[in-house]
């Protein structure tokens, strides 16, 4: 038994208000929660107080900073805008970059159309490599999703309840794996 | 695992003290402010070392010796 719980932060991957991605969110989060030996955090990227007049590690948010330094993997939740990510999530993302190296990462995409967010995830796969996170072969797609929560943000489908375990458990996989890498295994 | 050819000092936690386990090497396109570092000649860029605590989790990094 690890002595040390991991640490896997949903990262919430809009400002957009009143998003649906918000309940996707949280349903990882309540299955991450429920896992023994991890805690989880629910990060809102519009709380975040990041300028837009700069970028990069230049802009670095000493909270979301501490939050990537610690994590053993992060779970990225974004929407399908236009087949691609919110900008303000790339810029959220582009605050950090040491903090990420050899962690886990998953994606759980979301859009209003049959595709759950599966374009927006092949376009985040590139920018997760660039960063040195380590993604996972599970997604979790939340299809036609004004269909998929009643208005109080209830799942009302339960077989995303199943696909979010798979994603979870390989995540888990992930970052006990690459825990170990990082803490134990010297770069030769 | 053995690995004869170590190519850095041991760093210590910036938190707990523990030695820590030298796992990554990442290429930098900006010097953090830094002008004497120079890049690396097969990268274009500045290589940093990544380390990771086994004590307590920590990770902090430094620019590479070579």
């Amino acid at each position: 038994m690890e002595a040390r719980n991991l640490y896997i932060p949903v990262v919430l991957g809009t400002v957009r208000m009143g998003c649906m991605s918000a309940h996707a969110a949280r349903v990882v989060a309540g299955e991450l929660s429920k896992r023994p030996g991890v805690d989880t955090n629910l990060i809102d990227i519009a709380k975040l107080p990041l300028p837009t007049n700069d970028a990069g590690e230049a802009i670095k948010q000493a909270e979301f900073s501490a939050n990537m330094n610690k994590a053993d993997a992060l779970v990225v939740v974004s929407p399908e805008y236009n087949h691609g990510y919110s900008g303000l999530l790339k810029h959220v993302l582009d605050s950090c970059l040491k903090e990420y190296i050899h962690k886990a990462v998953g994606i759980v995409g979301v859009s209003a159309g049959p595709f759950g967010g599966t374009r927006v995830i092949q376009n985040l796969l590139p920018v997760m490599r660039e960063l040195g996170l380590v993604t996972i072969f599970w997604d979790v797609n939340f299809s036609n999703v004004q269909k998929v929560f009643a208005q109080d943000g209830t799942l009302t489908d339960d077989s995303y309840l199943r696909r979010t375990n798979k994603f979870v458990q390989e995540l888990i996989w992930m970052a006990r794996t690459l825990r170990y890498g990082r803490e134990q295994v010297r770069l030769n | 695992m053995n690995f004869p050819q170590q190519r850095s000092e041991r760093m210590n936690c910036p938190r707990c003290g523990a030695v820590m386990n030298y796992h990554a090497d990442k290429a930098l396109y900006f010097n953090e402010g830094d002008e004497t570092r120079s890049t690396d000649s097969a990268t274009g860029g500045f290589i940093e070392e990544i380390h990771a605590c086994p004590n307590c989790g920590a990770s902090a990094s430094r620019p590479a010796s070579n």
